[in-house]
Parts: C-alpha cells; structure tokens; sequence
C-alpha cells in the first residue's frame, strides 16, 4: 500500500466514511494570505481531509423535529483526524496538525473546512447555502490535519456533485430545485447547461435559522436579560425555554449543533443511503 | 497478591496503550498520604482505594509546538482523548476484576483545587517529575496530559523516578552562561510573568509561581473569562456598549471554550513550547 493508502485507510477505519488529500498549493488560489495550510505549519506540503456522517437515515425519517434539532452531529470525522495525525507522526515522523476550523473572529474559522473538502476532491458546493455535496452520500461534516509530509494529491471533482439531474430537469420544468424551493429565505440560484450559473445566500438568516439555539442565541439572550428591569419578566427569560435549551444546545453542543436542515432534507444527492428498511 | 489474577497490571497496562495511553503506570494510594491534603486521597473518594492507576498521552504533536499560528494550540487542543482512556480502564477493572474503580473527575473540587492532583499521581506512579516551569515531564515524552483510576484492586506498584526531565542539558548550559532557562526567560515572574527559579546542583528549584496570573493567560477563554465579562456587562448602564460586550470576539470564543471545552481549553502554552525536554525524544521531520 502507499502512504497515502495507508494513511486513508487509517482515518476510514477511525469513522470517516471518506478521506481526501489535497496539496498545500493548491489553496493559494482562492484563500487569503494568514488562512493557508503554510500559514498554520510551516513547511505544509499536504492536508487530509476527513468527512464524517451526519444524521442516521432514521433521524431523517423522524417526524418529530426535534430529533433531528439535537442530534445532528457526532464529530467523528475529528476523531479520525486525530487518528490520522498520530499515525503520520508515529509512522512517517512528520510534523501534523489538526487544522484549526472553530471561528476566532466573527464566523471566519483559520481554516475553511468546506474549501479543504473541494481541493481533496470530495466534494463540490451546493445551490443549498453552498454546502459541500459528496458526489455518493451528500451532506458530510469535515474536519483535516495539516502535514509537512508529501503526499499525491486527488484530483478536484471531475463533475459537481450539485446540481443533481433530477434537479436539472426539475429546474428546467418549473425554473426551481428543492432547496431553493424549500427554503427561498435563504437561498437563490440558477440552474444553466447541468451546471450551477448562480448561487446566492443570506448567510444571516440562515444561520439564524440553522443554529436557533446556540451561542448566537444565548448571546441575544443574555443581552435581552442584562437590559430587562423588571425583575418578573428577567426571571421568566431567564427559566423560558428558548434560554434553557440555548444553555443545552452549548453544553450538548456536539449534539445540537444546527437546528434546520430543511435545503439538505429534500436534497436528492446522497439520498439512495438514506433508504433503508 | 490475593484476590488478583497473575498479569493482572501487565494486561491492564496493554489495554491502556491499546486503548490510546502512551504511559501508564500504579501508584499505591497509601503513597498520597505524605503528599496530598486531607480529603484529596485516594482513600477520601473511594473507601478502601490500594492503587491509582495513571495514564498519560494525548500531548501536543510535534506539529502543534512547530505551529506558528497561535490559534492552532488555542483552539485544538487534545486533551479530551486521555480521559477516555481512563474512563475505560475504570471499565475494565469493574467488569474484568470486579474491583471498585473510580475514575477520577478532571474538573476542579472548589476553586482550583481538582479532586486528587493528578500532577502528583503521575509522579508517585512513576511517570515523570515536575519541571521548572509546573507540569510533570515524562523523560521520554516530555509534556503530557494525565488522567487517573483509583480502585480496590492492588495492583503492582511502579517506583518514583529516579532522575528528571527537567533540567533538560541545554537548560543546565543555558543556566551557567545566563542565569535563566529557556522557561524562566519566557515567562519571568520579575517582568510581568509567573516563573521565577534556579538550578541548584543540577537540579531545578522553583521559588516562585504566579498561579493566578498564570490562570488567566492558560484559560483566556474559559469560565473566568465568561465570569468576568458576565460582571463587565451588568455593571455597564450604556445598554450598546452592553451589547459590545456580549457580542463581542472575547465573549464569543469564551463561549466557543465553554462549547468545547476538551479541546478548547487553555491558550497559553508558552512555557512548554521552549522546553526542550517538553515535546519528547522523538526527532520530526
């Protein structure tokens, strides 16, 4: 086996349902100077990439939205990033890193996980808020490790995972997709020759919607609190259960980490895993 | 030893390393006695405790300490993953000895003070010695992060180190050529830092720890950090600048570390990372 091989087999056997390599050049293009893999690890040549499942085929058939609401997310593609970076050190005695994905300032994380996922070839961005589709299972979650060991890298997607045929023809009988159908608050686009032409999204009211119960809402929470005087109403904020499942939703935060998938639920990419007995 | 199957420690210490431990090593809870207060023993969480089995790992990589983005350490640390180790091996010794077994909680009893030091069961399970600058360094691994197991079961015991990582050679040159180490000059107590110590005969000697100083430089971002801003804000009449400070970048990666805690903890490791004895003997490309 190459080490490559290895390498994907490692983070596959850890959790990951599909690893990617992508080289270091290859982000200059697009991501800005303080945000590239050399700027985290000096003398980077490769990051892997590692995505990970979302919810179960039964969460998505759930009828009570709340399921879905607090269980969507189980970080396993972290896991086997974890694994893949020990394994590189331990096994090629190169320098690895996770490559830092939580925001530092705003939304901006160091690292775009979504980009890292394109430029290993797993995946392509959607019409639905631009989420990165893996051509065979649809919505993953991703996470990478940075190393300084060289690695072959795998080509981009030849044919982008969005948008799917049905949704072709979809567009092109009613001039729409399901999830710009489903969710046209957020999402906008047009559909030309098989292939995304354009594709917007308001990123704030999606994730506004997407993460109803989180930092952001604790945040909008607390300040509605602080500046209530009267003590009748504060107490009643304070025990509401917007504010206690905000406070859940950051200790859970694992669990409860989006709160809409409606643009991913009528989404067709991925969708044959979703069938099952 | 009664009760106890022959290779009972050997195998238990197999299925640490399997399980992700790069040390491991039992401590006898009677060795607490002469170190640990009053309440934090072995014996003041799980009556009749014999052993305090330890596990150590889940360190920074090599990659980490060569990052040169602050945010790397800051927000992906990997402490999490020993604690796992630990929660199994209470596991294991339950279900395969029928011992009681109590893994230790890493969070703090009251104020800082954690339940039982596991600082000091790795060094009575002999895994490694305080360094200059406060952690214990393992001599072959360096800086690691620790967590603990008491049980009923007595298992074989590990001796103290003999000799420790700290001073490192270079250190002990550094020393005689400028009266400081790589340590003491990064973070010195007389210029605004927490570390203040000397060699003496070769070995280290702290004499001074800005322990809370220290607390708010390690833990930014963290439940002092959420305090303090909490305290800020309801204090603050200009209902915008209330606004500011909740929506804030320090409020919001405070909130970040509380979400993550695991892996979101500490933001400063500046003590460590010139350590030459901290990131162990292994040579990285």
């Amino acid at each position: 086996m190459t080490p490559e091989e290895r390498i994907k087999a490692v983070g596959l056997k850890a959790g990951a349902r599909v690893v990617g390599i992508a080289s270091v050049e290859a982000f200059r293009a697009k991501v800005p100077e303080g945000h590239r893999p050399e700027d985290m690890l000096p003398g980077a040549r490769s990051v892997v990439v590692a995505g990970g499942d979302g919810p179960t085929a039964g969460a998505w058939r759930c009828p009570d939205h709340r399921v879905m609401e607090i269980t969507g997310y189980d970080l396993r593609e972290n896991v086997a990033v974890h694994v893949m970076a020990d394994f590189i050190e331990a096994t090629f005695a190169h320098q690895t890193i996770q490559a830092p994905s939580l925001a530092v300032h705003g939304h901006a994380p160091p690292m775009s996980m979504m980009h890292a996922a394109e430029l290993a070839g797993l995946g392509s961005r959607s019409l639905a808020a631009h989420i990165i589709l893996n051509p065979e299972y649809g919505l993953l979650y991703y996470a990478a490790l940075i190393t300084t060991l060289p690695l072959e890298p795998d080509p981009p997607l030849a044919e982008p995972a969005c948008p799917h045929p049905g949704c072709t023809a979809m567009y092109k009988r009613i001039g729409t997709t399901p999830c710009l159908r489903v969710c046209p608050a957020c999402l906008s686009g047009t559909v030309k020759d098989g292939r995304i032409e354009s594709s917007t999204y308001d990123r704030e009211c999606c994730h506004s919607r997407a993460q109803t119960y989180g930092i952001g809402s604790f945040q909008k929470s607390l300040l509605q609190i602080v500046n209530e005087d009267d003590a009748e109403k504060r107490r009643g904020m304070i025990y509401s259960d917007f504010f206690a499942r905000s406070i859940q939703a950051l200790g859970f935060f694992r669990d409860s980490i989006a709160q809409c998938f409606e643009c991913m639920r009528v989404c067709p990419v991925g969708r044959k895993y979703r069938k099952l007995q | 030893m009664p009760g106890l199957p022959p290779g009972a420690t050997a195998a238990l210490k197999s299925s640490a390393f399997q399980a992700g431990a790069t040390v491991c090593g039992v401590a006898s809870a009677a060795a607490f006695d002469a170190h640990a207060p009053a309440g934090h023993r072995p014996g003041d969480l799980l009556p009749g405790a014999a052993s305090v089995v330890v596990v150590g790992g889940s360190q920074p990589r090599a990659g980490d300490w060569a990052a040169t983005s602050p945010w790397v350490l800051q927000t992906m640390g990997t402490t999490e993953r020993i604690q796992s180790v630990g929660r199994k091996l209470a596991q294991q010794i339950e279900s395969q000895l029928g011992y009681y077994a109590l893994y230790v909680p890493p969070g703090t009893a009251s104020g800082d003070t954690p339940f039982l030091s596991l600082m000091l069961a790795a060094q009575l399970a002999g895994l490694g010695s305080r360094s200059l600058a406060g952690p214990v360094l393992n001599r072959e691994h360096g800086f690691m992060y620790w967590s603990a197991v008491i049980t009923t079961a007595p298992l074989e015991t590990d001796t103290v180190e003999g000799e420790s990582a700290c001073p490192a050679p270079p250190c002990r040159e550094m020393w005689e050529r400028e009266r400081t180490t790589p340590c003491l000059k990064t973070c010195p107590a007389d210029d605004g830092g927490c570390l203040a110590g000397t060699l003496e005969h070769g070995r280290a000697v702290r004499t001074f720890y800005d322990a809370a100083r220290c607390n708010t430089r390690v833990h930014t971002h963290w439940v002092g950090g959420f305090q303090k801003v909490l305290e800020e804000t309801l204090n603050e009449t200009d209902r915008d600048r209330r606004k500011m400070l909740l929506y804030g970048d320090f409020f919001t990666r405070t909130l970040w570390a509380i979400t993550y805690s695991s892996t979101n903890i500490a933001q400063c490791f500046e003590c460590m990372r010139v350590c030459p004895a901290a990131h162990g003997l292994k040579e990285m490309k």
